[in-house]
């Protein structure tokens, strides 16, 4: 059995502005997702939706969700419904695509976003699981094809043998690692570790001191 | 964590402790926080509950901006006024709790998602109501909320509680479940008659479809809550006087689970089955969008 939900906050709550948690909260999480990974601004976004997010995206309020998470808002900013206009004001460019076919990670509430600018580009999939908790499947970045299992918290570290020993050490104290994968291109490795919990904010903060392009989803 | 309801209840009977406290103590383990910390975050879950109970009611009510849901929450508080109800007034004050939440989430107002935005009336419809019923301090509304939150991971992590993926059985089902179970601890009952509300709660839901019409949270998922804390309360009350489900809870989540994937993918919250396919609703639908999407 998958254990995605892991915390009593994930079944009551989030905190949220309307209507759904897995069209809206859930895409703004996925919109987070991928801003906390292209951690700068981009200059265009695309979504592409699959399944139920394709039939109802309108309606669900998940176009200004997820864009929203890609501006960094909370689920509960009351600038959330607003997140389009917002966005477009900074020159972003936005395309939404129903895309026909079944979802490529195989969840009906699926939403890949690509996020771009001058300097780089990187691909997001995820889907939205239900009462706002998501999952990552896939991500692009920096040369790397990620694949995750699903659930989060995951956390990504660029660097070599070194960093991934630094790590592992400092995760020994926090928290057990679920599963851990190590990919490779010729730039370096890209060393993926699926936590058992989330982390509290400055333990994340502490983690980040040795490992500045750390990505903790 | 506990992965099984028997688990749930069983710890429960043998450590003599409350279902509240062992979800407590197992969220302090997960999360690395402190009592305070945790307590603390469910005391701000159930201040949003009880803004968007009471926003939804107040002065002329709230209003989604397709207009196709709003203000009955004020109908059903001016109703209740006349002291005449059918079903009596903790009933009704139950039902008129979560319809005034779930129109304040259709109007993109502040929810608390207890475990969906489309099922967030339910759990705050039943324990506002019982605020009154049984006079609870807002210290036995947070235990509620510990305890509804430790049955619906169990339900979670064994079944869905994503409308398209499990139907609105997985929505509200789950919130009425989650509803029925802390309202028997609540009100003094043992951990095993809330595994028997629970049980019987989901029981009662098995099959509910997800058809959203034109995909919003409006038609009919506001009236649904409605459903959801009634069928709560009442599983709860059956437990209290000793009626049991026959089949037990862990099968029943499974039962759900799999009528979930059962169903076809029209009534999985892609608003192309069920209500969302009959001819007024297609109107709406155009009204709002300009052009009708394709119909299964």
């Amino acid at each position: 059995m998958t254990v995605n939900y892991k915390s009593v906050f994930d079944i009551i709550g989030p905190i949220m502005i309307g209507p759904s948690s897995s069209h809206t909260a859930g895409a703004c999480a996925i919109g987070r997702a991928a801003n906390s990974i292209f951690k700068d601004k981009p200059t265009e976004i695309v979504i592409h939706y699959y399944e139920s997010f394709a039939q109802t995206h309108k309606g669900h309020g998940t176009d200004y969700a997820i864009i929203s998470g890609v501006l960094g808002f909370d689920p509960d900013d009351s600038r959330v419904p607003y997140a389009i206009g917002l966005a477009r004001d900074q020159g972003i460019t936005i395309t939404f695509i129903e895309e026909a076919g079944d979802s490529p990670i195989k969840h009906p509430n699926t939403a890949i976003v690509d996020l771009e600018n001058d300097s780089k580009k990187v691909t997001v999939a995820g889907c939205s699981i239900g009462g706002g908790t998501i999952e990552i499947r896939e991500i692009k970045m920096d040369g790397f094809d990620i694949k995750p299992k699903g659930p989060l918290p995951i956390l990504l570290v660029q660097g070599g043998e070194n960093d991934h020993q630094n790590v592992t050490k400092q995760l020994a104290d926090l928290t057990k690692v679920n599963d851990q994968q190590r990919y490779q291109t010729a730039r370096g490795n890209m060393y993926e570790y699926d936590l058992d919990r989330r982390l509290k904010h400055e333990e994340i903060t502490k983690l980040a001191e040795n490992h500045t392009t750390m990505v903790y989803l | 964590m506990y992965m099984s309801i028997a688990e749930l209840v069983s710890a429960s009977m043998t450590q003599h402790q409350p279902v509240y406290e062992l979800m407590i103590a197992q969220e302090m383990a997960t999360s690395n926080c402190t009592r305070e910390e945790v307590w603390h975050t469910m005391g701000r879950n159930l201040d949003v509950m009880e803004a968007a109970v009471k926003k939804g009611a107040a002065g002329d009510g709230v209003y989604s901006t397709t207009g196709l849901t709003g203000g009955e929450a004020v109908l059903l508080k001016k109703y209740r006024q006349t002291g005449h109800t059918l079903s009596g007034d903790v009933m009704m004050q139950a039902v008129q709790n979560a319809i005034s939440t779930n129109e304040v989430n259709a109007a993109m107002g502040v929810v608390c998602a207890t475990p969906t935005a489309g099922s967030t009336g339910t759990l705050p419809g039943v324990v506002f109501a019982l605020q009154d019923r049984l006079d609870l301090t807002r210290d036995q509304m947070i235990q509620f909320l510990f305890t509804a939150g430790a049955y619906g991971m169990v339900i979670a992590n064994n079944a869905s509680i994503a409308g398209a993926t499990g139907g609105c059985q997985a929505e509200v089902g789950s919130a009425s479940a989650m509803g029925a179970a802390a309202a028997v601890e609540i009100a003094g009952g043992t951990a095993e008659q809330s595994a028997e509300a629970l049980a019987m709660a989901i029981s009662n839901l098995l099959g509910l479809v997800c058809d959203p019409v034109a995909g919003l949270v409006e038609l009919p998922c506001v009236k649904r809550n409605a459903i959801g804390v009634s069928n709560a309360l009442i599983a709860a009350d059956m437990a209290l006087a000793g009626c049991t489900n026959k089949i037990p809870a862990d099968e029943v989540i499974m039962a759900m689970d799999k009528v979930g994937k059962g169903l076809p993918r029209a009534l999985r919250e892609t608003g192309l089955g069920g209500l969302a396919a009959t001819p007024t609703a297609i109107r709406m639908e155009e009204k709002i969008f300009g052009k009708a999407q394709a119909k299964a």
